[in-house]
């Protein structure tokens, strides 16, 4: 055989940015992985680190601003119109972090609702979400509107809505985040049996636990805090950028000569300056702490040298710094 | 590096029959009625509310219709073919012209003319009992031309007699004073009322002329069957429609008063679906989000938006027909809702159903799915 065989899932590239707040935001930059049929595949990572921008681009919400989604062979950033409705419809099901069942509609009617819209008749959709709401251990509470039933009971309220159409992608945005730990245990086991072949769970979270029964592990922020290597000298021309709003970086700087002008560029294309960065003085400490994307960009005015340490060298080496004893840096990077 | 796990023991799979698209069954309709029932109360204000003034303007259609209903009753009820005046006079029921009573026989002798009465016609303040009134006194010959059809008691016989109508409230044995004259109800008519509500009170042409003329003999008009083809120098003959004509235009202000003030509750019935459809959209921006993501498009959460308003301005329009047949007889003047109101108010509140929902549209359409995976 030549060539390799494609995976199930394949995103290369991956790089959503939009405006928010007046600045140009991008919570995804070149992000690439594969997932294969009847993987459950578990995206890891903090808070803002991506997870449910990476899902609104799967569940073909949301455009990329560039790289690619390929599901099953389908480029799924570049469906448009019936087509993207189709993808919608049909491939991929999506599970909420916030349940977001109808409140007007029983758990029934709301694992009805997508075959409804799909116009499938009323009583093959009535018998499609009994059979359903009995896969997730519903069938008791048909009846229930999402008012009357716990967390965990609408949440497999949502995951069975998820599979009204049998998609072969099911994605799942913090599927446990309001969910006791009774309720997520149930919720988890679902999770994990529907990972068979013929469908991919995909299931973001903030909490590493879930990863021990997940096939694969996509982590969208690395644990700069935790890592160390030798300082980084750095030499930078006028003008020269260091970083841009939106990098993921692990070095604090500490400028050693010359100048770094600290800077954001609205979601206008106007720059809004935020600090002038001396001699002797650090900045971007707070992205690597928080493992957060650089919030501006950073550019040599005039030739300027510097020296990038990890937080843990830089915690060493200036031992009582941190983000309070630095207002000279003007803004967290 | 990828967590190794075990393949679950269970496995679960769906046998799922393919979707029938030839069936044209709309889902968003069973959703939207069932968003409907879950809001029963808030949709319940806006029914009551719209319902209301849906009844107003009912009603207020009612007015403008009793307005020309009564002028045409009274004149109908003289059962005259024509009616002669002096020439110039305005032609108003209510403010016909003076003339000798020697008019009649002139008249009456022209050709065309079958048979010529004189009849007067003038409002004039009553008291009933200790409660000054209005009533319109309208003298004439007993059993002849300008009498009419009695729904109780007999009609009027001699000087002192009167037949009135219901809304003066007196019936037969009754007593009411005219400048000093007092009459006696001895039958009772039903619907025969001029100037909006003021009762009719027939009498013989002796009394009415001593109460406007002092007990001259003069008259109002002559009024004939048979239509003359000529008629003597001074005079002038009057059709019906032409009486009834020149008599409404003088409420011209009065109805265009009331047109405007129902238009006006038609807006306002409009506002009310409006702010309720606008104010459950926003409630709903988040379902809106989620259904889109389900599948469905801004075309069909627009039909969800424009059943709902369409329901309630008929629900409330139902309302409205209920209220406003209940009340009609509460108002002074006479109030004839006119079949073809029931009929227009629901096409009415079709419009102000769909317009109303245009109010949500934009929430509609703009709504983005992404926004349901916001925590």
């Amino acid at each position: 055989m030549t060539g390799h065989v494609r995976a199930e899932l394949e995103v290369r590239d991956l790089t959503v940015e939009f405006p928010s707040g007046g600045y140009v935001v991008r919570p995804l930059s070149g992000l690439s992985f594969n997932a294969d049929d009847g993987e459950l595949v578990v995206v890891l990572g903090p808070s803002g680190c991506g997870k449910t921008t990476l899902l609104s681009c799967l569940a073909g919400l949301l455009t990329p601003t560039s790289g690619s989604i390929s599901f099953r062979h389908n480029d799924v950033g570049n469906l448009t119109g019936p087509a993207l409705g189709e993808y919608r419809r049909y491939t991929v099901g999506v599970v909420f972090q916030a349940f977001n069942l109808i409140r007007s509609l029983s758990a029934r009617a709301n694992v009805m609702a997508p075959l409804r819209l799909a116009r499938l008749p009323y009583k093959a959709a009535a018998q499609r979400a009994d059979d359903l709401l009995e896969v997730v251990g519903l069938s008791d509470r048909a009846g229930h509107r999402p008012g009357q039933l716990s967390g965990g009971q609408q949440q497999r309220v949502a995951i069975a809505r998820a599979l009204a159409h049998d998609p072969p992608l099911v994605v799942a945005d913090e599927p446990t985040a309001h969910l006791d730990y009774i309720q997520v245990e149930g919720v988890l086991r679902l999770l994990r049996q529907l990972s068979v072949p013929g469908r991919m769970v995909l299931v973001s979270t903030h909490d590493d636990r879930i990863t021990n029964i997940a096939d694969r592990v996509i982590e969208l922020a690395p644990h700069f805090a935790a890592a160390d290597r030798a300082p980084e000298e750095v030499s930078l021309a006028d003008g020269e950028i260091l970083f841009e709003q939106g990098d993921r970086g692990d070095l604090v700087y500490l400028v050693n000569e010359g100048e770094v002008e600290i800077y954001r560029v609205r979601a206008d294309g106007a720059e809004e300056g935020l600090a002038v960065i001396g001699v002797g003085n650090y900045f971007g400490e707070l992205g690597p702490i928080l493992n957060l994307p650089r919030s501006a960009y950073a550019r040599a005015k005039g030739a300027c040298r510097l020296t990038g340490y990890t937080v843990r060298a830089f915690r060493q080496r200036f031992p009582g710094t941190g983000v309070a004893a630095n207002p000279a840096a003007g803004s967290p990077l | 590096m990828p967590v190794e796990h075990r393949a679950p023991e269970t496995t679960v799979s769906y046998a799922f029959e393919p979707v029938d698209t030839t069936r044209r069954t709309v889902g968003i309709l069973g959703i939207t009625l069932q968003d409907l029932r879950f809001r029963a109360r808030q949709f319940l204000i806006a029914v009551i509310g719209a319902g209301l003034v849906f009844a107003m303007g009912l009603l207020l259609s009612g007015m403008v219709a009793g307005l020309g209903n009564e002028i045409a009753q009274t004149v109908g009820a003289a059962r005259a073919d024509s009616w002669v005046l002096s020439t110039g006079a305005s032609g108003r029921v209510d403010a016909l012209s003076t003339m000798p009573s020697s008019t009649v026989s002139a008249v009456a002798r022209e050709p065309g003319v079958v048979r010529a009465q004189p009849i007067i016609v003038v409002p004039e303040a009553t008291r009933v009992g200790t409660v000054t009134d209005s009533v319109v006194l309208i003298g004439g010959r007993s059993e002849g031309l300008g009498t009419t059809v009695l729904t109780a008691g007999r009609g009027v016989r001699g000087n002192g007699d009167a037949v009135v109508d219901a809304r003066l409230g007196l019936g037969v044995g009754g007593h009411f004073t005219v400048a000093g004259l007092t009459f006696r109800v001895v039958g009772t008519v039903a619907g025969k009322t001029l100037l909006g509500g003021q009762p009719d009170a027939y009498v013989t042409l002796h009394d009415a002329q001593a109460v406007l003329y002092g007990g001259r003999p003069l008259i109002g008009a002559v009024i004939t069957s048979g239509t003359p083809r000529r008629l003597p120098p001074g005079l002038s003959a009057y059709s019906n429609q032409q009486i009834e004509t020149a008599s409404l235009d003088q409420m011209a202000p009065v109805v265009s008063s009331i047109s405007n003030s129902r238009a006006f509750m038609w807006v306002i019935a409009v506002f009310i679906v409006a702010a309720l459809v606008y104010v459950t959209a926003l409630e709903r921006t988040r379902d809106f989000a989620v259904l889109k993501a389900l599948g469905a498009s801004s075309a069909m959460l627009f039909a969800g938006l424009v059943v709902q308003a369409v329901l309630v301005s008929l629900a409330a329009a139902a309302m409205a027909a209920l209220i406003a047949n209940l009340m009609k007889g509460l108002f002074a003047q006479p109030v004839d809702i006119p079949t073809s109101a029931f009929v227009v108010l629901p096409v009415t509140a079709l419009v102000v159903g769909i317009i109303a929902s245009l109010a949500a549209l934009r929430r509609a359409v703009s709504a983005d799915p992404a926004i349901a995976f916001a925590g």
